[in-house]
């Protein structure tokens, strides 16, 4: 009972931190989800039940911009999972002897996204940008920001900045890994190809899983640098779910139906912090 | 040890009465820039002058302009008194104005007298004003004097002008000058100075939309609706956009497009990708705000325009020459507690002597005598107050609650027909839909 009441005792500050600074806002979110409330109103919300939860729902531009998020999210994280393994192992001898490299690798990470739109804007513009002159020189003049390019470029951009931080996690991972296991696999003859497969990658597993989980969620919440670059457009090709939101909660002032959206993604982000966690426990466990 | 107690007691006592003045001055919310610049030295002139007498000083607060409408609206809902002033515009003004002091009993009444009246009715909601203008803007149509005078002189060019209008409009057109503009020449021009389709053009293209979803390239598009008798709605307030004004309106932006008249990363322009269009000389024309104009023709900034940029009204449609307008402005927060303060600062501001320093500091003044005074350091200055006051518009339900979100649906229905992603009925239909969704909000 004496272990119980110190045990409550030890996490109650925590706890208290939880329900003050994430407990209240999210009720209050959850109030507002099932009212009608503007900013005009939001001292006096009106209960509309489900409503906004239904409309989000029956909404095609909502979908539609999940849509993009998911396919978003998806193609950035797997590219920045695969190239940063790449890197990882091909570049590890000379990370771990020349260290500095390392923080050369990783700036990106301290730039800015919305600045990252801003340099990109320059970067493309199809009359001072750096990139179309060089596509000039190939004799390549695509309009990159137009709709057969936007996706991909946004997708791109997305996986430049934030492979250095996969990069980052998998390095860690694989100097984490014993020496003793693939130094005795060559002893026994294993090949190269064989220690990656059946040594390297399943002791790395729970690491890759816990990356592409965390770039899943970031990358599936993109903001700043599509909404800088192409304002979520031509038309709506690049409006991410986060810019959905934006725009309904802030431009078009309906604020019930706005918090109801991000309900759903994050009941949706739940879903895959439950399955993620459960591998990444079990990979632990094993 | 006592000695120290009462020396942090005193201290304290007089940091908390000093913090109390503090809250006695006025405070405007604004965002850092030009605009705030300019509006530094009109509150230094009252802080120096009119504000001693008055025995009070006005201050900025500067949130930073990413978001500013944002966070100002979420102040202004949430009845934060940490400021007593702040930004308003003719398109946030219905949302805010339910947040906002009207400034009637506050401003002298001969106010009217100086102001445009497009800048004051832009300011207006339900016959209360609830702002002083501080900036008018308007659009031109941008265009370089030298191609020009070469086309209304040089023979060659203009029978070759003619064949292209005829070949791509139908009909054989003569080169008009700019002034007298129609939608039709606009676009034949753009036409003849596009490279891919006469290619002894100098430039590449004819012209530089902004077509990025955005709603300031709504607001320049309307050009396009208003000079052919269109509108968001009619007197009754029944939605009008899906018309054939609007399909008329789109339909010149879309010829514009498809001919190749204007950069292919045109759907993804806004202001400044303008201005490096038609600046660096690959396009002859733009249709642009007036703030482009000191910019385009900097030599500096950019050689290959600089000191050649002429400015002419945006072209004519059966309604004539028609430009949007609208105007930034400073209005009182309802909730603030130093009303009496704030509203004879506004005052002030709304005088000719704060309007002059105001435009000697950079601002654009929507008080025509004042700008017309000004046409030697600034050429465009005396066609922004001629143009605001006989082609200038403010929609019909520009300055209503829902103008932004109205803004939003036009932006994003727009774009996505210009960028080929769905058709123009369905692209009126949607944005009458979201229209009516945006109103009911």
């Amino acid at each position: 009972m004496q272990r119980r009441r110190e045990a409550w005792l030890l996490i109650a500050p925590l706890v208290l931190f939880m329900v003050v600074w994430l407990g209240f806002p999210f009720l209050s979110n959850l109030y507002y989800s099932l009212s009608d409330v503007t900013f005009e109103t939001l001292s006096s919300p009106t209960l509309v039940g489900v409503e906004n939860f239904t409309a989000a729902i029956d909404s095609a531009a909502f979908w539609q911009s999940l849509w993009f998020s998911l396919r978003f999210a998806l193609i950035s994280t797997a590219a920045q999972i695969v190239i940063a393994l790449i890197l990882a192992i091909a570049l590890r001898p000379l990370l771990e002897r020349y260290r500095f490299l390392l923080a050369i690798l990783i700036l990106p990470l301290m730039i800015s996204p919305a600045l990252m739109g801003i340099m990109y804007k320059l970067m493309l513009n199809e009359f001072v940008g750096v990139v179309p002159q060089y596509l000039a020189l190939f004799g390549l003049y695509p309009n990159l920001l137009g709709p057969d390019w936007v996706v991909t470029v946004v997708i791109v951009i997305e996986v430049l900045q934030w492979t250095p931080f996969a990069l980052l996690l998998l390095l860690t991972a694989l100097q984490a890994i014993p020496d003793e296991l693939t130094d005795a696999a060559y002893v026994d003859g294993a090949k190269p190809a064989h220690q990656l497969r059946y040594i390297v990658l399943p002791l790395m597993g729970p690491a890759i899983a816990l990356t592409a989980f965390i770039r899943f969620i970031d990358s599936f919440r993109v903001f700043d640098h599509i909404y800088v670059l192409t304002g979520g457009g031509p038309g709506t090709l690049t409006t991410s779910s986060s810019i959905f939101i934006y725009r309904a909660f802030f431009q078009q002032g309906r604020l019930g139906f706005a918090i109801a959206s991000s309900l759903i993604l994050m009941a949706f982000s739940l879903l895959l912090l439950w399955v993620t966690m459960r591998y990444v426990l079990k990979g632990a466990r094993t | 040890m006592k000695k120290y107690l009462y020396g942090a007691s005193a201290f304290a006592l007089a940091t908390t009465i000093g913090a109390q003045a503090a809250l006695a001055d006025v405070t405007l919310l604004f965002w850092p820039g030009p605009e705030s610049e300019a509006m530094q030295q009109v509150i230094d002139a009252f802080n120096e002058g009119p504000g001693q007498e008055l025995g009070f000083e006005v201050e900025q607060l500067l949130f930073s302009r990413q978001g500013f409408f944002d966070k100002e609206l979420s102040d202004l809902a949430a009845g934060s008194t940490e400021f007593d002033l702040a930004l308003v515009t003719t398109y946030t003004l219905g949302r805010y104005a339910p947040f906002l002091e009207p400034l009637d009993g506050y401003l002298d009444a001969d106010v009217s007298n100086h102001f445009a009246s497009v800048a004051l009715d832009s300011l207006s909601a339900d016959g209360s004003i609830y702002g002083v203008p501080t900036d008018i803007s308007v659009h031109f149509a941008y265009y370089r004097n030298d191609l020009i005078d070469e086309l209304m002189s040089n023979p060659d060019w203009q029978a070759r002008y003619s064949e292209i209008a005829a070949e791509h409009l139908g009909e054989a057109r003569d080169p008009v000058a700019p002034d007298d503009w129609t939608w039709d020449d606009y676009i034949a021009t753009a036409l003849f100075f596009t490279q891919s389709i006469n290619p002894d053009s100098p430039t590449q293209f004819g012209s530089a939309l902004q077509l990025q979803n955005l709603i300031f390239n709504i607001m320049i598009w309307q050009s396009t609706l208003v000079s052919n008798g269109g509108n968001w709605m009619d007197a009754d307030g029944n939605i009008t956009i899906d018309s054939d004004a609007a399909r008329t309106g789109l339909n010149i932006y879309q010829t514009i497009i498809d001919s190749g008249a204007t950069p292919p990363g045109s759907l993804s322009y806004e202001f400044a990708e303008a201005n490096a269009a038609f600046g660096t000389g690959r396009a002859a024309t733009t249709l642009q705000w007036n703030a482009a104009f000191n910019i385009v023709n900097d030599p500096n900034e950019y050689p290959e325009t600089g000191g050649l940029v002429g400015v002419a009204p945006m072209p004519a449609g059966p309604e004539g020459h028609r430009t949007h307008s609208h105007s930034l402005g400073i209005g009182m927060n309802a909730a603030s507690e130093n009303k009496d303060e704030a509203g004879q600062f506004l005052n002030y501001l709304a005088s000719i002597e704060a309007q002059e320093i105001y435009a000697a500091a950079g601002g654009t003044p929507a008080v025509p005598s004042i700008l017309e005074g000004m046409s030697d350091v600034r050429p465009e200055f005396p066609l922004i107050g001629q143009f605001a006051a006989d082609y200038g518009f403010v929609i019909n339900g520009g300055t209503a609650a829902y103008a932004v979100p109205v803004y939003e649906v036009l932006a994003q229905e727009f774009s996505g027909y210009w960028s080929g992603q769905i058709d123009i009925d369905t692209a009126l239909s949607q944005a009458a839909d979201g229209m009516a969704q945006a109103i009911a909000q």
